[in-house]
């Protein structure tokens, strides 16, 4: 190393002189930054190095998996005629729900007036094993062992058996990462089942909790509702189980009310997941995005939640 | 390395550095995770006072971009947040080398609050969540298990 460097001095000018390297990683890391923020180039990057670090992550989580199969090696005969009878009884029912399903959707394509039935909403789905999970207050990921080779793509959406898990932000060639609907930085269109309220459940960095902050306090939800997609945003189609509400509070001073709601899928303990493709013509799929960019600029609907004008203070004598 | 006599080993360095990442990004059950020290950091900032010229600031910016790549932040965002650490580490290792376990422990407090205040700071100005202040409970941990890292790592190579 030290002959590396050339002269003797070198060693030494290096150690006490960090100053002009540190200068130096400093510039590259903020320029990485910038052109982060930026889509672009960067992405190629990040591909290349999702690829890079995707041997790493299974390393990481391949204690768990270890654990899991272990744990599946040693369960008992018992056990697992027990979880077979369970699983029996569901599908059971499952199958009498899609009977009387399978009925529904073509009672509703009568009513539309459309000959043969509806196209299925999921052209095609694909089962990822959870490679590792990310579950801090700032940041709720989880990383799955498929990725563009599979045809995986960015913003996808992700489900699991009980409802809504969240959606591709970052696709490397072997692997993906999904934002979970609980990341602090993520927000879905979702509807209340009961009475169809549309609003929008943002995450909160714990993946037990999510929150409507958009709804007035006159709004019509209590704890026990249900929330499902609604369809817009033109990522998620409608439909799918987000979550149910927790709580409900509302309190006389705030224009808004307070909403827990608890999200369907179990995010923390997932450990396979499920990629969706949607069938286009289905009534049901997301807004193809690049349509939404084509319509003409700020119709689509914010909520106003300015101050309170001081109306009252005119008509004071 | 052998043939400049130098107690410096960079292949060490980096072999114990991607230990440590390895052992930071294990999955762990939530209130274990709040509380899990980045041990990258710490080996990182080890390297730094006791072998200034292994790794030197570059190790500091790998393994910064690593965490970046793996935990899915902005690319660069960890990757300043550990060149600093090791620039610091670096610009005082005479300084702390000296000192009893206990008072490096302080200076290893230090530098992990600068670390997660860049990081809070560029969350902030890129408009990304700031999180809870959970997020700086591993700082302290950090600083607690010091002690056991420094007498680790000090049995890999031979105090001069």
């Amino acid at each position: 190393m030290a002959f590396a460097g050339g002269g003797l001095n070198s060693p030494s000018a290096r150690d006490t002189a960090p100053g002009p390297r540190f200068f130096v990683f400093a510039v590259l890391s903020i320029l990485l930054m910038y052109f982060d923020q930026r889509d672009g180039w960067s992405q190629r990057i990040r591909y290349v190095l999702q690829g890079a670090a995707y041997p790493v992550q299974v390393a990481v989580g391949s204690p768990r998996l270890l654990w899991n199969s272990t744990v599946d090696l040693f369960s008992t005969r018992a056990t697992l005629r027990r979880e077979n009878t369970e699983l029996k009884a569901r599908e059971r029912e499952l199958s009498l729900t899609a009977m009387r399903f399978a009925a529904l959707e073509q009672e509703n394509a009568r009513l539309r007036g459309l000959a043969n039935g509806l196209p299925p909403l999921v052209k095609r789905s694909q089962l990822a094993d959870v490679v590792s999970a990310d579950l801090s207050s700032q940041r709720q990921r989880l990383v799955i062992d498929q990725g563009d080779r599979a045809g995986l793509y960015r913003s996808q959406a992700i489900v699991d058996a009980t409802g809504l898990v969240g959606q591709l932000v970052r696709v490397g060639p072997w692997s993906a990462e999904v934002m979970l609907i609980s990341d602090p930085g993520h927000a879905v269109p979702v509807e209340i089942l009961r009475n169809g309220v549309r609003t929008v459940a943002e995450g909160t960095g714990n993946e037990d909790e999510m929150r409507l902050s958009l709804l007035p306090a006159t709004a019509d939800v209590k704890a026990g509702d249900t929330l499902v997609t609604s369809g817009l945003g033109g990522v998620f189609p409608a439909g799918i189980p987000v979550g149910t509400v927790v709580e409900a509070v509302r309190d006389p001073d705030d224009i808004l009310a307070r909403v827990r709601v608890r999200p369907r899928a179990s995010l923390a303990r997932d450990r396979q997941v499920m990629a969706l493709w949607f069938n286009p013509e289905s009534p049901m799929a997301p807004v193809d995005s690049a349509l939404v960019r084509e319509l003409p600029e700020a119709p689509l609907a914010r909520p106003v939640l300015e101050p309170p004008s001081p109306v009252a203070k005119v008509t004071k004598p | 390395m052998i043939i400049t006599g130098s107690r410096e080993s960079p292949l060490l360095v980096y072999i114990t550095a991607l230990i440590a990442l390895m052992l930071t990004l294990m999955p762990l059950p939530r209130s274990l995770g709040v509380l899990w020290p980045n041990l990258l950091v710490l080996v990182i900032i080890y390297w730094s006072m006791m072998m200034p010229r292994a790794g030197g600031i570059l190790i500091g910016f790998l393994g910064g971009l690593a965490i970046d790549v793996f935990v899915g932040s902005q690319l660069g965002q960890h990757a300043l947040a550990l060149s600093l650490l090791c620039y610091l580490g670096i610009r005082l290792h005479l300084l702390v080398r000296a000192k009893p376990l206990f008072e490096q422990a302080l200076f290893v407090l230090a530098a992990l609050l600068i670390y997660e205040g860049v990081l809070w700071a560029i969350d902030g100005f890129s408009n990304q969540s700031t999180g809870t202040w959970t997020r700086w409970l591993h700082s302290f941990t950090g600083a607690a298990i010091w002690p056991l890292v420094a007498g680790l790592l000090g049995r890999l190579h031979s105090p001069r």
